[in-house]
């Protein structure tokens, strides 16, 4: 069975003027245990997707969808009361910005004692108390936190983004989640913490069995642990499938630029050698082209394109183009 | 650190009331008149009289041996004597601070207990009707000139309605001996058969008074509380905390509340100043024997002495109060508690 199953999600923002839609039917599904990456440039809608998913965006948002089933049960029906407790015992997410998304005044061990779950303890306050400790201190210890007296003891901003981050995937994991959704994790880190954080996720995911929904522009990082690579413009999904075939062939103009744009080491690069990019730039939500949306940038775009493409599906391998870059063998 | 930070804001303490004290030893001279009588309050003196003021003062010594002397009397307690009644003006404070103090701290009160909760309710009904209804009653108080509403009140609910007493502190049938100035502590202090009537009497006299007095501060504060709380609930963290899955009440009482209410504390401080200049215009109305009626009076008869003493009182009062507010507000926010040196 699906963990997550979501079919024609749109979400759109109510102007004063116009309806801007910011994620067009984007539709996906995710297994259980599986890692997924979500990928687009910064914009494309990723992170309204999570965020959707999750329920946390302002009322400001609209969101639609056909149906967005978690282990088959539709998220769009519940009340948000019945909603809040699913997802919170089922879904975490971690965020971009560690630091800002922890209570700048309450310490890192309350903070984290307050994700989680009622366990039906018994026995007095004080050995409740002691429980709660312990469990804190595991969890900070499991996400690769060596002094935990000092994080414990501290306020948000007495600490690095990278110890907040394993703070918010400690956070993430108190749970025990089905599903972790990771927005973005490492872009304010350096790369020795995101390479931490990196192998964190991966040990969760092979050891827990936990499914990870990785939201994120690095191609390199998540190539070899995900299963599924789901490629965004603009908010319209424009290609999906498992990661090895995306990666061998892809189909869309868009997904072989984005490819295209990793620089190679291995065949080394000239110096100052330029890399390679799509012309232009992202439009913005004001202003989307009708039709298919990379249009405009699209070296393969013609008359047909003002019309936007449907979903194609072939063997799990999804793309919306109407002119693929490998014609499909009858 | 935290000691570090107490003993420098202890310091700009001292250089805020030297600076006070010098303002305060100019003013003899800038005020029209003799120099020796505004200093001394005492005029119309013969010649031995004179000589001996002249030596007190040492009014013929340069300008900063003077103002040493100032000093060493204002710490004596020596404030000079009141041009309109003779009487020590040092006295006339203590006797009458107590008072405004009084009236101030409960007016405070008032618009803590209730401002900051219709805040808190305002910004969790979020443009719905209870928001609406707490935003616009706001407005209507916070633009009103307190006199007119105090003049409104005293046409309602003591002239039409006869409920509150229009004027004084307690009503002239019971005898109050004044040991703190504080009204209500006295006659709990004192030991008489009719305790429980003139407590009665009193908070009738403080009601229109108080009411009139935290009507500025309480709009202010609501305003004030739903802004900061309405800008805390759109904070990432407390999004984080939701999508943790804590409900409504657990998100506002653990995370909204102390983030929000820390903008408020340091609001609170901020008012008092305004309370006090507030509290002068509600003294003179309903006839509040408290230190600003008596400085405004004091304006009206120019007696020298005493608007200097008063001003001084005053202005030391509000300086103190804004420390405290500043370091408590420190003391509770962890952010600020760590800010580096330099920050005013």
């Amino acid at each position: 069975m699906h963990l997550l199953d979501i079919r024609n999600l749109t979400i759109e923002l109510q102007t004063a003027e116009t309806t801007i839609r910011a994620v067009d039917r984007v539709s996906f599904s995710l297994k259980e245990g599986e890692v997924h990456a979500l990928v687009g440039e910064s914009g494309s809608g990723k992170s309204l997707i999570a965020k959707a998913i999750v329920g946390v965006l302002n009322e400001r948002w609209v969101i639609t969808a056909d149906r967005m089933h978690w282990r088959g049960v539709d998220l769009m029906r519940l009340t948000p009361e019945q909603r809040r407790k699913t997802v919170s015992q089922d879904i975490a997410m971690i965020y971009q910005d560690p630091s800002r998304c922890l209570d700048p005044t309450a310490k890192i061990f309350n903070q984290i004692a307050e994700t989680l779950p009622e366990v039906a303890t018994t026995g007095f306050f004080l050995k409740r108390n002691r429980a709660r400790k312990d469990r804190v201190k595991a969890l900070i210890h499991k996400v690769g936190i060596k002094n935990h007296e000092a994080v414990l003891d501290s306020y948000p901003h007495e600490l690095s983004e990278g110890v907040c981050q394993k703070v918010m995937i400690a956070m993430a994991i108190a749970r025990t989640p089905k599903l972790l959704i990771a927005d973005e994790p490492t872009t304010a880190l350096e790369s020795t913490t995101r390479a931490q954080v990196f192998r964190l996720l991966k040990s969760l995911n092979q050891l827990k069995n936990m499914s990870i929904l990785m939201i994120s522009h690095e191609l390199e990082e998540i190539v070899n642990w995900s299963h599924g690579i789901h490629v965004l413009y603009c908010g319209q999904m424009v290609e999906a499938g498992p990661t090895q075939r995306i990666f061998s062939q892809p189909r869309h103009p868009y997904t072989q630029a984005l490819l295209k744009s990793l620089p190679d080491y291995e065949h080394g690069l000239a110096h100052k050698e330029p890399f390679y990019a799509l012309k232009g730039t992202i439009p913005t939500l004001q202003h989307l082209p009708i039709g298919c949306r990379l249009g405009p940038r699209c070296p393969q775009a013609q008359k047909e394109c003002v019309v936007a493409p449907k979903l194609s599906k072939h063997h799990g391998h999804s793309y919306a183009c109407h002119f693929p870059l490998i014609k499909e063998v009858k | 650190m935290i000691l570090d930070y107490i003993l420098r804001r202890l310091g700009l303490l001292f250089f805020m009331v030297l600076l006070l004290s010098i303002f305060t030893f100019s003013l003899s001279y800038l005020f029209p008149g003799d120099v020796l009588s505004n200093l001394s309050g005492v005029s119309n003196t013969n010649f031995a009289q004179s000589a001996l003021l002249e030596e007190k003062y040492r009014v013929n010594s340069n300008y900063f041996i003077q103002y040493i002397a100032f000093l060493d009397r204002i710490l004596q307690g020596d404030w000079g004597v009141s041009f309109a009644s003779g009487d020590s003006v040092f006295k006339h404070i203590l006797d009458l601070i107590p008072a405004t103090l009084e009236l101030s701290i409960y007016a405070l009160l008032i618009s803590v207990v209730v401002g900051v909760p219709l805040g808190i309710l305002a910004s969790a009904y979020y443009k719905r009707w209870p928001d609406k209804l707490i935003s616009s009653t706001a407005i209507v108080g916070y633009s009103m000139p307190i006199f007119w509403l105090a003049l409104l009140l005293i046409m309602v609910f003591s002239l039409k309605l006869g409920w509150f007493p229009m004027s004084g502190r307690v009503s002239l049938l019971y005898e109050i001996p004044a040991s703190t100035g504080f009204i209500l502590v006295d006659i709990l202090l004192a030991d008489f058969p009719y305790n429980g009537m003139a407590m009665l009497d009193a908070l009738h006299h403080l009601t229109l008074p108080t009411i009139v007095l935290a009507m500025y501060p309480t709009t202010v504060l609501v305003r004030f509380t739903r802004e900061s709380m309405l800008k805390v609930m759109d904070q990432s963290y407390i999004k984080t905390a939701r999508a943790k899955g804590l409900n409504r009440g657990q998100l506002i009482i653990h995370h909204a509340l102390r983030n929000a209410l820390l903008p408020v504390i340091k609001q609170i401080g901020l008012q008092f100043s305004t309370l006090i200049t507030l509290a002068m215009i509600t003294e003179v109305i309903f006839s509040w024997p408290g230190i600003g009626r008596w400085l405004i009076d004091s304006i009206y008869q120019r007696d020298y002495p005493a608007i200097q003493g008063g001003l001084m009182a005053v202005s030391l009062f509000i300086i103190i109060a804004t420390i405290m507010a500043e370091l408590t507000y420190t003391l509770l926010d962890p952010l600020s508690r760590n800010q580096a040196h330099g920050k005013v």
